[in-house]
């Protein structure tokens, strides 16, 4: 039976123990336990590390890199619109989906790398600050949620299978979550930066 | 499109995590939506347009 769902419907049957792990983990609090664990982890990042000692020092390197990030996130908020947007049908219909899907993921992943990358130094920064920050958490659940789903669900499944092969109802809802988990990932960056 | 054909497994999984985050998606923002507005309640009794808590 088990050898069954794992031939047949291997991407469902881990889909579906990873979600039973999460609530797993939930129900015993794990998630809680480890955030009370990195407190020590984030003052070394900000105190200790050299990203955060030039962060905290250099006011034009840690603006540069701001920039940096910021331009990463609006490439990936562009690439995700035209992408999704032509999966609903709303822009570009006159050029195949497939060809927009394959042609944007190659500038999303890049810009993803680049957007981490100087995400990473950004928070080091501040880390002590944004530790205490529930909305820095949401968004860090977002982005880990949103690459898992482009990388292992969403993308696998556009690259495989011709487009007007699969459900028009299946791609309007990849689009919408697609377009949602980015939409937060953008909106709870900036609610940091307003916190 | 043939809606008689069978569910790969790719696209149940598509389906699937779409749903997981959608949901979990929509429930955080809305009850972001619930706290403003009583966090507004709060400062003014009623919820005005345009009414900033922070503007005295």
């Amino acid at each position: 039976m088990l050898n069954l769902l794992l031939s047949q419907y291997r991407k469902t049957t881990i889909l579906f123990l990873v979600l039973i792990l999460i609530a797993i983990l939930e129900a015993f609090e794990v998630r809680t336990s480890i955030h009370g664990n990195t407190l020590p982890y984030f003052e070394w990042l900000k105190n200790s590390s050299w990203l955060g000692i030039i962060g905290t020092t250099y006011g034009s390197v840690y603006a540069t890199v701001e920039a940096v990030h910021l331009i990463s996130m609006a490439i990936i908020g562009g690439t995700v619109l035209v992408a999704d947007l032509r999966l609903l049908g709303i822009i570009l219909t006159d050029i195949p989906s497939e060809t927009i899907t394959r042609g944007t993921h190659k500038v999303f992943r890049n810009a993803l790398i680049f957007a981490v990358a100087s995400g990473i130094f950004c928070a080091a920064g501040v880390a002590d600050k944004v530790y205490y920050m529930p909305v820095f958490w949401i968004k860090m659940l977002a982005l880990i949620a949103g690459s898992c789903f482009v990388f292992l669900v969403k993308q696998p499944l556009l690259n495989t299978v011709p487009h007007d092969e699969i459900r028009p109802w299946t791609l309007r809802l990849l689009a919408v979550c697609s377009l949602l988990v980015w939409f937060t990932v953008a909106a709870t960056g900036r609610w940091i930066g307003f916190s | 499109m043939n809606n008689e054909k069978k569910w790969s497994d790719q696209e149940i999984a598509a389906i699937g995590s779409s749903v997981v985050i959608v949901g979990s998606l929509v429930l955080y923002w809305v009850l972001q939506f619930e706290s403003t507005i009583e966090l507004l309640e709060l400062a003014y009794g009623s919820v005005h347009l345009f009414n900033n808590p922070l503007v005295f």
